[in-house]
């Protein structure tokens, strides 16, 4: 029976967050805090061209001007933004030629957390095994991009975003900040000035990227924030799929994660953006330490036909202040948001998404389920808007919310604004605890409690689960598990 | 913050705006740019019947601002409490509203008026334990009018409180209720409608907070806009920490029926307590064609056809009037603003 070993073995496997270790390697830091010199140092690093500095010291200045929002339903002590440092890279010459120039810890990191940086190792799998290109970020550096050469015969570009901005500068030019503009918000513009690498993508016309891309984020260093910035291009009848996973050691103090995500959909191109958010979440008791995690991801479908499908499963962070959006510009694009997040213990999360219809005939489905535990708490943000010009707009929203537990919170906050007579818009939100009568019944079947609330959790995800790439999908499942561990009982 | 501070004060600022999140969608201090001077005094005997009059067995009156500051409810009421406007002045005016132990109160609030007013009603409902209220607002501004009207409502374990607003838009019109829920049995309804047509605005805001075991909500809002009109429904839910086994359900539907018209809706879960089963649905949308169709190939004219369906959507609200002198009054007003 090897469903039942399996079960066994994964129940046993439950530990409280296991990417919480840290690599010991040397580290190169910027001086702590903030100014335009730690800007020009960052730009000056990553030997980026003028024009790029400006940019940043733009937001920078920008920056100042703005206020720190307060609207969430998160709750934490203010951050010092100069008691933090904004570049720590591995120490390396020249900057790795190949994978056996990278320091061995990094390489044993990610051997630890499961991701295969070398290319042998993913194609050694199973035969048949589908293959997926990794962009690995460590602190704040792209440390390794496989499978480059196979990407670059379709024509695709995969790479960090500092490569990007020295050998695709007309891309980045194009594109940059197109989608999540300099002072869009707080975050996104401090990460503006800041940012120090991230993905670059660009699919050109026509090609379906031949594999999945993938970037792991990690970060590793003390007292530091990641800010990363992704930038993904699919040009017209191209076609992306996207992963992204992140894990942080446990430290006792909170770190910052500001990244911004930008998606650029032309006609009859689509992007599907998956994501497992596994930052370390925190004490579970004391609430002490964890990721802060204010992330900005916005996709903007400017072709007609376009389709952006975003998928999130949120299981870490100690705050977690997220919207993936979807701007759909073209007529008849389509925007997805499937999405599930977890708290236990002391978390926090606010997350939802926008979709702004601004085309005719665009359609958008949100499917939300949010379940919290422990003492935290979970709100369902999200905006539905359909504009004057949106003629024939469509949405469909379900946001289900699960409790487990007394001490645990749950809200549904949906803002929906129609502006023309042709938009239908449906939207249903339930908020229910789990059901003794299923809890009972799986449970005479012979499972504990604990199995019995994995079982129903599971059934509770399944609709999103089934929109994540296979590997993830068996991921995210352990991931849910482990995350509600410890919640009944 | 409140219409009726800056009305009192004179101050601009202690208007709400769109910068407070409650007042999104209604934004005040954007519009108003000088506050007019008070309103003169109304002559009672100057003003014709009100919707209600023939129904009641108590009448009230709040004319620009004057009337009863308390209302005592003691055995069986049926009370209209008739709230007049004229003139291009501002009032404001606050009423309690306190009904005794085993009290049952038949509320029927209606709102008139005539020029570019601007008025505040604020009342507070403390409500004891085994009474009854049911609170019927027919709210017919004048088209140029901004009108905020606010209902505090206090309810006692066992108590029950039912009501459903009627709403025709002004310049900017908002009916708010915020009811403290006690739990223990008690129910409530919290059901409206908003009729708009031209340039109307309304804005229904409710908020329902459970506060103990055994409460029971149920909330239905329907909403009919036109021309470049503007319905906002802003409707939350909340259940404190230990609040089991509530019972809370919130609907709104709106149906738009010109491009230029808008609606805005914000129906929110807030939930602290983890037995509870609480639910929300909102859909906006123009008319069903197919079944516009179905009515059509039976043989009913286009025009006949739609005003059955708009009638029958709204008509839901109506129903649920348990008070039948009101529901006809509330019927007859639906079929002269659907006609017109």
């Amino acid at each position: 029976m090897p469903a039942v070993k399996q079960t066994v073995e994964h129940v046993e496997s439950l530990e409280k967050y296991k990417h919480g270790f840290v690599t010991e390697v040397a580290q190169e830091f910027a001086p702590k805090g903030l100014n335009e010199d730690i800007v020009r140092f960052i730009s000056a690093k990553k030997d980026e061209p003028e024009w790029m500095l400006e940019w940043r010291l733009d937001a920078y200045r920008r920056w100042l001007e703005l206020e720190e929002p307060t609207w969430a339903k998160v709750n934490f002590p203010r951050i010092d933004y100069q008691d933090s440092y904004y570049y720590a890279a591995p120490k390396t010459g020249e900057g790795p030629k190949s994978l056996d120039e990278v320091d061995p810890e990094i390489l044993e990191t990610y051997k630890k957390l499961g991701i295969p940086l070398r290319e042998q190792e993913v194609l050694a799998g199973v035969t048949g095994a589908p293959k997926y290109a990794v962009d690995a970020v460590f602190d704040s550096v792209s440390v390794v991009t496989t499978f480059k050469k196979e990407l670059a015969e379709a024509g695709v570009i995969f790479c960090s975003m500092s490569e990007a901005i020295r050998e695709h500068p007309e891309l980045v030019k194009k594109y940059l900040g197109t989608v999540v503009p300099t002072s869009d918000n707080y975050y996104a513009c401090l990460n503006a000035a800041v940012f120090s690498d991230g993905s670059f993508v660009y699919v050109p016309p026509g090609v379906r990227c031949p594999m999945e891309l993938s970037t792991y984020f990690r970060i590793n260093a003390e007292n530091s924030g990641q800010f990363e910035r992704t930038l993904i291009i699919a040009d017209a009848g191209a076609y992306v799929s996207y992963l992204e996973g992140c894990t942080a050691p446990m430290r006792d103090e909170n770190q910052l994660h500001a990244a911004v995500v930008e998606l650029v959909v032309l006609d009859d191109a689509e992007i599907k953006y998956s994501t497992v958010q596994n930052w370390y979440p925190g004490d579970p008791e004391t609430g002490k330490g964890g990721i802060y995690n204010f992330v900005t991801k916005r996709a903007d479908c400017r072709g007609a036909r376009s389709k952006v499908s975003w998928t999130q499963v949120e299981t870490g962070s100690s705050v977690t202040w997220k919207y993936p959006s979807c701007v759909l510009r073209g007529d008849e694009s389509v925007g997805e948001f499937y999405s599930i997040a977890i708290t236990n213990g002391r978390q926090q999360a606010d997350t939802g998404t926008k979709m702004i219809h601004l085309g005719r005939n665009t359609r958008s489905r949100i499917i939300s389920k949010g379940i919290s535990a422990g003492k935290s708490s979970n709100t369902y943000r999200g905006l539905v808007s359909a504009h004057p010009k949106a003629k024939g707009a469509r949405n469909f929203t379900q946001c289900d919310s699960l409790l487990i537990g007394k001490q645990c919170a749950a809200h549904t906050v949906p803002y929906i604004e129609a502006r023309n007579g042709q938009a239908v818009f449906e939207h249903e939100a339930t908020t229910t605890r789990l059901s003794e009568d299923q809890l009972f019944y799986v449970m005479q079947r012979g499972l504990s409690q604990e199995e019995a609330v994995q079982l129903l959790v599971n059934g509770f995800v399944k609709d999103v689960l089934q929109e994540l790439p296979m590997e993830f999908a068996v991921e995210a499942q352990k991931l849910v598990a482990i995350s509600l561990e410890g919640s009944v009982g | 913050m409140s219409l009726a501070s800056a009305i009192r004060t004179g101050d601009l600022a202690e208007l709400p705006s769109r910068r407070d999140e409650d007042w999104r969608w209604t934004d005040l201090r954007g519009l108003i740019r000088q506050l007019p001077a008070p309103s003169a005094p109304l002559a009672s005997g100057a003003l014709a019947v009100g919707p209600f009059d023939a129904l009641a067995s108590r009448r009230e009156l709040i004319a620009n601002g004057q009337g009863p500051a308390i209302l005592q409810i003691e055995g069986e009421q049926v009370l209209a409490l008739r709230i007049v406007s004229q003139g291009e002045g501002a009032h404001a005016a606050a009423i309690r509203i306190q009904v005794a132990p085993g009290a049952k109160l038949t509320l029927l609030e209606s709102y008139e008026g005539e020029g570019a007013y601007l008025a505040q009603t604020s009342l507070t409902f403390t409500i004891s334990s085994g009474a009854e209220v049911e609170r019927i607002v027919l709210a017919d501004e004048a088209e140029d009018a901004v009108t905020v009207s606010e209902a505090q409502v206090e309810l006692a374990p066992g108590a029950r409180f039912g009501q459903a607003v009627l709403a025709g838009g002004a310049r900017r019109q908002r009916l708010e209720t915020r009811l403290k829920h006690p739990g223990g049995h008690a129910e409530v309804r919290m059901d409206g409608a908003y009729l708009l047509a031209g340039k109307r605005h309304c804005d229904l805001t409710t908020e329902v907070t459970h506060g103990a075991v055994d409460g029971t909500t149920s909330e239905l809002i329907k909403g009919v806009v036109r021309d470049q009109s503007r319905g906002v429904f802003q409707g939350r839910i909340v259940v404190a920490e230990g609040a089991d086994r509530t019972d809370a359900r919130m609907g709104h539907h709106a149906l738009i029926l010109d491009d230029r018209a808008e609606v805005d809706a914000k129906p929110e879960l807030l939930i602290f307590a983890d037995d509870v089963s609480c639910a929300h649905g909102n859909t906006v949308g123009a008319l069903d064609e197919e079944a516009l169709f179905y009515m059509r190939q039976r043989g009913i004219p286009e025009a006949e056809a739609r005003a059955l369906l708009i009638e029958a959507f709204v008509g839901e609200v109506v129903d649920r009037i348990t008070h039948e002198g009101a529901q006809d009054v509330a019927r007859a007003w639906l079929a002269a603003k659907l006609g017109g």
